[in-house]
């Protein structure tokens, strides 16, 4: 009796379930969203093929970037960049998805669990290039990159000497477009220079913009005892809880401490024709014995690794700490905020020179972002030429400005460029410096304002000139400090030859890695803070720290690495 | 003896007293923070100036919220959830619920139906799995990927058949002597007795689908299609994370200047008004709820 029962119930239960699953399963899109036009892929690549052919339909997926203004209404999907890139293509853009930074990441890997990628899509690492490769899911673009690259976007990348391409390179197969990551320097060391007035300090007397740990032990000592916004609480030196970082430039870092005595902390570089990783060398330790002994006699942050970003800056906008480390860009947005609250603050930018007064730095991994085009779709040169579109003729035309009234628009008023298709940089790799000449020829009155090159430099001389007549605002103040201070320093510093260039390895992530990396920089950055507190000693815990990294998996990676080099 | 006695307990119930106070401040403090950041200046704001009381009073974050048009438009999307996902939760908690009150005799496969709901209760596929599955019923982007996952709450059927349980037998056989059928004796008799417990699986659903933000964040490929929760979870900046990924610095200077601490406090106070107006009203039913639908089988 009860089995009867129990088989009816089973029956009945599967029954709903075939009709709910019935209902359900209705429709599946088909996601192959390209109209294959009738020439596929026409080889004329005439100014007028884009007009004649099709509109091909092209799906996106695009890494967005939080809060963008748009102006009236437009929105990723439907402003001015892409309009003009669907004009001017002749193209059709939809998004597939969107999402902000980390959510990005989990929209791509969900498109790649499910095997169904959209037409085009930024990736954010390597290691999803490769994994988007080995699963066939992605198109070879070496042979439209020949043909259809502009010789000056083919210029940007080549200005990174084969490293831009090599990066995106498997088994010789170009596999992605990858976006440019220059040099940004090193981390400078930023001082309110009104404070070293009003206390007749000097540093640097032959200007040559380097100074020694000492100079900077010395500032921060007398910053300390005179106070001179009589903040509660002063505080020397601050540095974030994660002390060191894998950029060279690392804001809230003592990374410039480190370099000075010639340690690369989290990198990955050769010495001697073997792998070694920089966070546990002996020069590593004598930064952190520095540090230490800074914690001891009250220069750095009692509270160093609990005092968050947020606090630290705060801690410059309260005047309660006068000196900060960090890239060149930061008084755009981060130092702003003392000049929110005191418009009197300056800042003057330093390096720390090691002991044979040259200024260490390592070279960035020469690309970041990297677009891909799904095997499927029809007309893998369309993506080349979005490329052109954006980083040649938008940087270099002013004609195609005229054209688009909204896209100039769109530029003067500082868009944020995540709203172009694709959300990458392509840059020369000496951009940074070039830009920086022409702006200086500018402001040295060598040329006019109208005949700068690009209107970012059009728009930052016109501030900082506003600000050397004495009447500039917040953004003034900013792109004064930023350009005149923090890249100054840079190409004086490349002018003097003062540079001491380091090119670390960029490995891919090894199997050791995958399981093991998260521990070791979990167990770098707790003893670190331990060292430079006191809680243990700095001669044995550092030696201690060696041996545990090399034991829990950093040997092996390091042979894993050397072997990935071969 | 009798007045020892009732000092003592009069010093218990201050001490208790006391640390209840505490914990009811130490809840209501971050509220009043993130309020009074709403209401402060950035630059007091970026200088950890602001804690309970707003510094350098200003409107100025309130004011950009009423032109953000994606904020309204999330607002918006937020609250046609909840009603659909309320409707739709009711709608078959009540009849599931009512079913299982049914013994073995008069609703043979109970047990079977009960097991499966425990079962699904404990175990479920996964995220990949359950993405893969709305995908593949076409319900990406649409609101129903919002709703339809989560229509049949167990933890509230559960509930709602104890409550019934606890509602007198006789009332119901008095109902069907009198001639009234199965329906009528749920829609006329059950619901009724039942209004302090569906005001606590009410609330549930509302508070449920009003708070998540996870399922808008990997079924909704769009920014514009994002539930309210989901649009202010998305504001967060990880500025390390974007120096790392080699942001331009025109990218950082937006990012900082538009996504600053007030309005996003600002933001997160807007969107908790329609729980704070709704917890009042329900409140009174859901202490009686909870406790009589949680004991007797």
């Amino acid at each position: 009796m009860k089995k009867r029962l129990m088989t009816r119930a089973a029956g009945m239960a599967l029954a709903v379930s075939v009709l709910l699953a019935a209902t359900a399963c209705s429709s599946q899109e088909d996601s192959a969203s390209n109209t294959g036009s009738g020439e596929n892929g026409s080889v004329n690549a005439g100014a007028d093929a884009e007009s004649e052919r099709e509109t091909i339909k092209v799906s996106l997926g695009r890494q967005t970037l939080q809060n963008v203004s748009f102006p009236n209404g437009d929105t990723y999907e439907d402003n001015a960049y892409v309009r003009m890139a669907e004009k001017k293509l002749n193209i059709d853009i939809t998004d597939e998805f969107e999402a902000n930074g980390d959510d990005y990441d989990r929209q791509v890997s969900l498109a790649l669990t499910a095997g169904d990628i959209p037409d085009m899509m930024k990736v954010g690492s390597l290691d999803e290039l490769k994994e988007l490769y080995e699963n066939e899911l992605i198109a070879d673009l070496t042979g439209v990159y020949e043909e259809y690259a502009s010789d000056y976007l083919k210029s940007l990348y080549d200005s990174y000497g084969g490293r831009a391409l090599e990066n995106v390179t498997l088994d010789g197969k170009m596999m992605a477009l990858p976006g440019t990551n220059g040099d940004s320097g090193p981390s400078i060391v930023w001082i309110r220079s009104d404070w070293m007035e009003q206390l007749e300090l000097k540093i640097d007397e032959d200007q040559d913009g380097c100074i020694t740990i000492e100079d900077l032990e010395m500032i921060a000592k007398t910053f300390m005892e005179k106070n001179p916004e009589n903040a509660d609480n002063v505080v020397g030196i601050a540095f974030a809880p994660w002390l060191t970082s894998g950029d060279p430039d690392g804001t809230f870092s003592m990374n410039s401490i480190a370099y000075a005595l010639g340690a690369f902390p989290k990198t990955w570089m050769e010495k001697d024709g073997g792998v070694i990783y920089g966070s546990v060398t002996d020069e590593m330790k004598q930064a952190l014995k520095v540090a230490a002994g800074w914690f001891q006699n009250g220069i750095l942050d009692p509270q160093v690794g609990t005092r968050t970003w947020d606090d630290i800056t705060a801690l410059l906008a309260n005047g309660q700490c006068g000196i900060t480390f960090g890239t060149w860009h930061i008084p755009d947005w981060l130092l702003n905020n003392v000049y929110a609250l005191n418009s009197n603050a300056t800042f003057e930018a330093y390096t720390l020179s090691d002991a044979a007064g040259k200024v260490n730095c390592k070279h960035n991994n020469a690309t970041a972002g990297y677009i891909v085009v799904s095997k499927k779709f029809e007309h893998p040169e369309v993506a080349i030429q979005i490329m052109n579109l954006f980083y040649d003729e938008l940087v270099n035309s002013r004609e195609l400005l005229e054209e688009y009234p909204e896209v100039a628009e769109y530029v003067s008023t500082g868009v944020d460029g995540s709203s172009r298709p694709f959300n990458i940089e392509v840059n020369s790799y000496t951009s940074l410096l070039d830009d920086y000449g022409d702006l200086e020829r500018c402001l040295n009155g060598e040329i006019t304002v109208d005949e700068v090159k690009t209107s970012e430099q059009r728009s930052n001389a016109t501030n900082i000139l506003a600000y050397l007549e004495g009447n500039g605002d917040a953004t003034a103040w900013s792109k004064y400090h930023s350009r005149s201070k923090g890249v100054e320093l840079l190409q004086t510093l490349t002018e003097n030859d003062r540079f001491s260039w380091l090119t670390p390895i960029f490995p891919q992530t090894t199997p050791t890695m995958e399981t093991h990396l998260a521990n070791l920089e979990k167990l770098e950055e707790e003893t670190f803070i331990k060292i430079v507190t006191g809680d243990i000693d700095v001669e044995s815990g550092f030696d201690q720290f060696v041996e545990e990294w090399n034991n829990q998996g950093g040997t092996q990676i390091l042979k894993e690495i050397a072997e990935q080099l071969q | 003896m009798i007045d020892n006695k009732s000092f003592h307990s009069r010093v218990r119930i201050t001490i208790i007293y006391i640390i209840v106070i505490l914990l009811g401040l130490g809840c209501l403090f971050p509220l009043l923070n993130i309020v009074a950041i709403s209401l402060s200046g950035s630059a007091a704001v970026s200088a950890n100036k602001v804690g309970i009381l707003p510094v350098d009073f200003t409107l100025i974050a309130y004011d950009k919220i009423v032109s953000d048009g994606q904020f309204w438009r999330s607002f918006m999307i937020s609250v046609i959830r909840v009603f659909l996902a309320l409707l739709l939760n009711l709608a078959v908690t009540v009849p599931m619920a009512y079913a299982m009150t049914k013994s073995k005799k008069e609703f043979r496969a109970r047990n079977i139906y009960m097991n499966l709901l425990i079962f699904a209760m404990l175990f479920n596929g996964g995220m990949i799995p359950t993405y893969i599955l709305v995908r593949n019923l076409g319900m990406l982007n649409s609101i129903w990927a919002l709703v339809l996952p989560g229509a049949l709450p167990i933890f509230n059927v559960i509930l709602l058949m104890n409550f019934f349980l606890g509602i007198p037998k006789s009332l119901e056989e008095a109902a069907l002597i009198d001639g009234a059928s199965p329906f009528q004796v749920l829609l006329k008799i059950m619901i009724p007795c039942a209004k302090p417990c569906l005001a606590t699986v009410s609330l549930f659903s509302i508070v449920g689908s009003w708070n998540d933000f996870f399922s808008g964040l990997i079924y909704m490929q769009k920014l514009e299609d994002y539930p309210i929760m989901t649009y202010i979870q998305s504001l967060n900046v990880d500025i390390q994370q974007l120096l790392k990924s080699g942001a331009s610095s025109s990218t950082l200077e937006n990012v900082t200047e538009l996504s600053n601490r007030n309005l996003n406090a600002a933001k997160i106070v807007v969107a908790v008004i329609p729980l704070l107006m709704i917890y009042p009203i329900l409140q009174k039913y859901l202490i009686t709820g909870m406790v009589m639908g949680s004991v007797k089988e």
